[in-house]
């Protein structure tokens, strides 16, 4: 090893730094950018994520199939949802962007690095801003580029599949005002949860546990509000339940029979987010790294 | 000059075997206070999940015409139970007279023709007024004769009949059903069919001709009263079939009618009486006609079971299925904590300790595979067995009506909710030594466990799509779970996941799950030997 | 501001176990600080606190009079070494830095010129997940030093290294002791501090037993006691009882004494005809120095051994 050299003369006395509590925001987020983008699997979870959401979307629209005529295939008889087809794969790729957000805390707790991380950024919530930053940005790209695949693909095959602009349906185009919000929707319902499992992981502390809480509080939900045999209980769960009443969003047929709005259910989203992120703030502030 | 001999361990030589590795990995195991945690987590939301919905159930009604808004216990049943205290639908029009002691009732049907609802919903349904129809005939559509031990709805009897795709029938007690004569009947193909009660022991007979006669069944009604009521019968189910979807469709359906026409009547004698059998379930349509020395019966409704599930006719009986929703909770649980008791060493270079006390990696991962099964086997059948036990005394105790099953049923379920518990759990172990990282493991067993069930009950997927994942998938495990039997007389929309019936026979399931659980396990051990560790 | 550390009364307990019970202490610049202690004295859970990664119950720990938390980018004020294994395996050693020297405001630069001083620069696009302790040990000082701290804290850098390792370590810190930083080095092991430490604190069960330079140190270990090697050590005790001295036998031939410089001992035994074959100061090794301090505070007694 060479000779220890670190700097000539003495080293620097450096001023006192000024600045209020989010003045070391910037360098947080540059430094937790390039965090996330020099890990290869920041890429691949983003590559798969889209892939996957288009690739089920696709085939779900292709297993459809209604070849009655305009008669026994009109929107009233089979209750279809062109929108909400396409969109079938945002169930299996929030499986994925989940993991990213857990991976971008929870692979710090993992190995420790997270004491490296804070010992850069003392103050905690400006280092959990920036994460939830960086990680809102590489999900929106991801969710966008998942549900622009899908709206395409459903664009092309649906009508080929019995739910034609001629059997009276609206084939999905960002042109009409319920498949944009379905279409957009699904990008910030992506994001939400990212920033839910963000909030989990920060709780937690352990990938492994954080992962399964998430999935757990997304797809239990649901199994247990269809299955349940009380109807009011059913409805309550589905109002609560953080994917059923987030993927309201996706609604474009039948929109008024929803236990929710669209955007309310969204919002219930929003909220689990919040609140799993105020935990994780909270966990942070208060607990020995 | 001292010689040194070699060193020797005092400690006796422990036998290497594999009991011995199972022993270390146990020990392994329960001394993390977390996977301890998170196992009792996984067993209490499971069975807790099972109480709350035995809870949670509560139903409101009103008697038509107004009165008083009733809740809970008080409403009743919305259907008649059988003689084995299981939901029936006993609704059908009886053109009947009583028979004392021993006899034999004998007809000839020559045709059989109905009425369905409209193939497509009309645009501007009138709410109240008359339906809308098309000729034809339901499936299941009934006609023939029958011998009932009393008007009561749910009462035993035993029934020649035709159906109308599915050839003469024997069926009794709603459950049993026996095929005789196939084939439709008509003018050119008519039926003959025969009952004779001597004793407790009713016999039915068909026959193309009048002459030659075949036995298709004898069945015995024990306690069968001295004077039973003997006569015609036609029913028709409610039509469930959307014959051009195979989406999403909740196509047109509605109730039907059909009508037997029946000649070369041979009963022991006594005036006809028609009239309706638990009417209150059925639309009310029935008639009888004399005609041509013989009579034209309509009826509409059914007599059979009713398979019991959510959202079908008998909504109000709670399932086993639906004590067991928590099951996935459960299995998450132990997915969680399987997967970690492998990369948790490698997270911790405990695998490298582990390897140098046990070089044999197999063996490693085999008891390994062993203790995490063991231990879910357990929580599984546990949980389950609160679930459906307490579920249903909570049910009972509470005034509700729980569909009842077998104790060998209940049996069935609970282990196979525990063997469904440790081969998936198994699987998690396999998937964790594949990845070497908990959270893609987890994540992995997640999608292949609880999403295809996911997306099969909330039909997030076309039907039929669903089924496949349910057959394909790991998920094909929940089979195991199937408490009621799928009645093939009765056409339902009820036979659906969501409802607890799935399209695998429970060791059909069982297989597909072991297979993937064997192919992980595989693919773990030859990497666990590739791999440096 | 002063590049010092300043540790006042850190208590903490970890459930009923007392981890920190008063611990206080400076660290000045320009010199080598050992901060040494058995297993479990609390050195490691004070560099925690110091960082701000564990919050005290009860006292300051202040860099340069300012807490950490405060700072606005820390890395400029302390560089810490705690955990060398403490980074994610599949990311490379520049890219590690990379994101440190970006949290800094730094650029990557400033990592690059790192990578040549701590000799890594030919392996720096590798997986950080594959290097050796002694690479890991590497990067983890390019990371304290990326902001070219003032105070510098490691933690059982020694730990793991091999002898070249452990004599290049040495110097090092010697050199940025030099150059007028502030250096706390922690260690379980006095002997490996012997030739690098210029002063001591001393740490058990939570609190500081000593804190003085190691010249101090090892005089107190001392005392004034002699050493006096004798063939007739039973009236060589009774000549050197007479002159006020307190004597004990420690061999055969061998008494320890004190109360009495040698230059009287020797006087007094002449005087007394007493033969003597060597009379010399008693010098405690630094290790017997620390043993003794250390003694009744040594969390874990290794068990008798069969």
């Amino acid at each position: 090893m060479t000779e220890a050299v670190v700097s000539p003369g003495r080293p620097r006395r450096p001023a006192r730094d000024a600045g209020g509590a989010w003045a070391g925001l910037p360098d947080a987020l540059h430094a937790e950018w390039t965090k996330l983008r020099t890990l290869a699997s920041t890429w691949w979870l983003l590559l798969a994520a889209a892939a996957l959401t288009v690739t089920v979307g696709a085939a779900v629209a292709a297993t459809y199939q209604c070849s009655g005529g305009p008669a026994a295939c009109a929107p009233a008889v089979t209750d279809a949802d062109p929108a909400k087809i396409s969109l079938t794969g945002v169930y299996l790729g929030q499986v994925i962007v989940a993991l990213l957000a857990v991976l971008a805390v929870g692979g710090e707790y993992g190995t420790g690095m997270i004491r490296v991380t804070l010992a850069a950024t003392p103050r905690r919530l400006t280092m959990l801003a920036a994460k939830m930053a960086v990680v809102t940005g590489w999900t929106l790209a991801a969710s966008a580029a998942a549900v622009a695949g899908s709206l395409l693909a459903g664009w092309l095959i649906l009508p080929g599949r019995g739910l034609s602009a001629a059997n009276g349906y609206v084939v999905p185009s960002l042109a009409n005002g319920a498949d944009l919000r379905a279409f957009a929707g699904s990008v910030l319902y992506l994001v939400l949860i990212a920033l839910l499992a963000l909030g989990v992981t920060t709780a937690v502390r352990d990938s492994a546990v954080a992962i399964g809480l998430v999935l757990g509080l997304l797809y239990l939900f649901p199994i247990v509000s269809a299955v349940i045999p009380s109807h009011t209980w059913s409805r309550h769960l589905e109002q609560i339940a953080p994917m059923t009443a987030g993927l309201y969003i996706e609604a474009t047929v039948g929109v008024a029979a929803l236990p929710l709005t669209p955007w309310q259910g969204l919002g219930v989203l929003a909220l689990w987010a919040a609140g799993a992120l105020l935990l994780g703030a909270a966990v942070l502030r208060l607990r020995d790294a | 000059m001292s010689i040194t001999t070699p060193f020797r361990s005092e400690l006796s030589p422990g036998r290497d075997g594999f009991r011995q590795l199972l022993h270390a990995e146990w020990t392994k195991f329960r001394t993390v206070r977390g996977w301890i945690i998170g196992l009792v987590i996984g067993l209490v939301v499971m069975a807790g999940l099972g109480l709350f919905t035995a809870g949670s159930v509560s139903s409101s009604c009103q008697a038509s015409g107004g009165g008083p808004v009733r809740s809970g216990a008080a409403c009743g049943l919305g259907f008649a139970l059988g003689p084995a205290g299981d939901p029936v639908s006993d609704s059908f029009y009886f053109v009947r007279q009583p028979l004392t002691g021993n006899g034999t009732i004998t007809v000839r049907l020559t045709s059989m023709t109905g009425l369905l609802p409209p193939a497509t919903p009309p645009a501007n349904q009138p709410s109240n007024g008359p339906l809308d129809t098309r000729p034809g005939v339901e499936p299941w559509a009934k006609a023939g004769i029958i011998i009932k031990s009393s008007l009561t709805d749910g009462s035993p009897y035993a029934a020649m009949m035709v159906a109308a795709d599915h050839g003469v029938r024997m069926q009794w007690n709603y459950t049993g059903d026996t095929s005789g004569l196939p084939g439709a009947v008509g003018p050119q193909n008519p039926r003959w069919l025969r009952l004779t009660r001597s004793g407790d022991v009713i016999t039915g007979y068909d026959s193309a001709d009048g002459t030659h006669w075949t036995e298709v069944g004898a069945v015995t009604l024990s306690g069968l009263p001295r004077v039973v009521q003997v006569g015609l019968f036609a029913a028709s189910p409610v039509d469930l079939q959307s014959q051009y979807c195979s989406g999403y469709c909740n196509g047109p359906g509605g109730p039907t009618q059909a009508t037997g026409v029946f000649d070369h009547v041979s009963a022991p004698g006594g005036a006809w009486t028609g009239g309706y059998v638990g009417a209150g379930y059925a639309s009310g349509v029935g008639s009888y006609h004399p005609a041509g020395g013989g009579f034209s019966v309509t009826g509409s409704g059914d007599i059979a079971p009713i398979p019991p599930g959510h959202g079908g006719e008998a909504d109000s009986a709670i399932t086993v299925s639906e004590y067991l929703l928590g099951t996935f909770a459960g299995l998450i649980a132990l997915g969680v904590v399987a997967a970690l008791f492998i990369t948790a060493e490698y997270r911790r270079s405990l695998i490298r300790v582990t390897f140098a006390a046990s070089p044999r990696r197999g063996r490693v991962l085999a008891a390994k595979a062993v203790v995490v099964a063991a231990v879910s086997f357990v929580v599984g059948a546990v949980a389950a067995a609160f679930a459906v036990l307490a579920g249903t005394a909570i049910t009972h105790a509470r005034g509700y009506y729980s569909a009842p099953v077998s104790g060998a049923t209940e049996l069935k379920v609970i282990i196979g909710t525990g063997l469904f518990a440790a081969v998936a759990a198994a699987g998690a172990l396999a998937v964790g030594a594949i990845t070497r990282r908990g959270a893609a493991a987890v994540a992995i067993v997640i999608v292949a466990l609880a999403v295809p069930v996911f997306l099969a009950i909330s039909r997030a997927v076309p039907a039929g799509a669903g089924d496949w994942l349910l057959r394909v998938t790991p998920a094909a495990g929940i089979s195991l779970q199937q408490a009621y039997p799928r009645y093939q007389q009765v056409a339902s929309t009820v036979y659906t996941p969501l409802n607890g019936y799935y399209p695998l026979s429970w060791w059909a399931g069982l297989l597909v799950l072991c297979a993937w659980t064997a192919a992980m396990l595989g693919v773990a051990a030859y990497l666990l030997r590739r791999r440096d560790a | 501001m002063e590049a010092t550390i300043e540790v006042a009364g850190l208590r903490k307990r970890f459930g009923p176990a007392v981890a920190l019970d008063g611990m206080s202490f400076t660290v000045l610049p320009g010199q080598v600080t050992g901060f040494v202690g058995p297993n479990g004295a609390g050195k490691s859970t004070t560099m925690r606190v110091i960082l701000g990664l564990d919050a005290a119950d009860e006292g300051t720990a202040l860099i340069g009079g300012q807490p950490y938390a405060t700072l606005r980018h820390p890395l400029n004020h302390v560089g810490a070494l705690l955990d060398a294994a403490a980074l994610q395996p599949s990311r490379s050693a520049r890219n590690h830095l990379l994101w440190l020297a970006h949290s800094q405001g730094l650029t990557g630069r400033r990592a690059d010129e790192l990578l040549t001083l701590t000799g890594l620069e030919t392996v720096a696009k590798r997986k950080a997940g594959g290097y050796s302790l002694g690479m890991r040990q590497r990067l983890g000082i390019a990371a304290a030093l990326l902001g070219d701290p003032p105070v510098l804290m490691m933690d059982e850098p020694f730990n793991g290294m091999d002898p070249e390792g452990i004599a290049w370590m040495r110097s090092f810190l010697r050199q940025l002791a030099s150059e007028g930083r502030a250096v706390l080095v922690s260690s379980h092991l006095m002997s490996e501090l012997q030739d690098t430490a210029d002063h001591l604190v001393v740490v058990g069960r939570g609190r500081v037993i000593a804190d003085k330079s190691v010249a101090d140190l090892i005089a107190a270990a001392s005392g004034d006691r002699v050493e006096l090697r004798t063939a007739a050590p039973a009236e060589a005790m009774t000549v050197l009882a007479h002159a006020g001295g307190t004597v004990a036998a420690v061999a055969a031939d061998l008494l320890t004494v004190s109360g009495l410089s040698s230059t009287r001992i020797v006087a007094a035994l002449t005087a007394g005809h007493v033969p003597f074959s060597e009379v010399s100061a008693h010098r405690a090794s630094l290790e017997e120095a620390y043993m003794e301090l250390t003694r009744e505070s040594v969390e874990f007694h290794a068990g008798a051994s069969s």
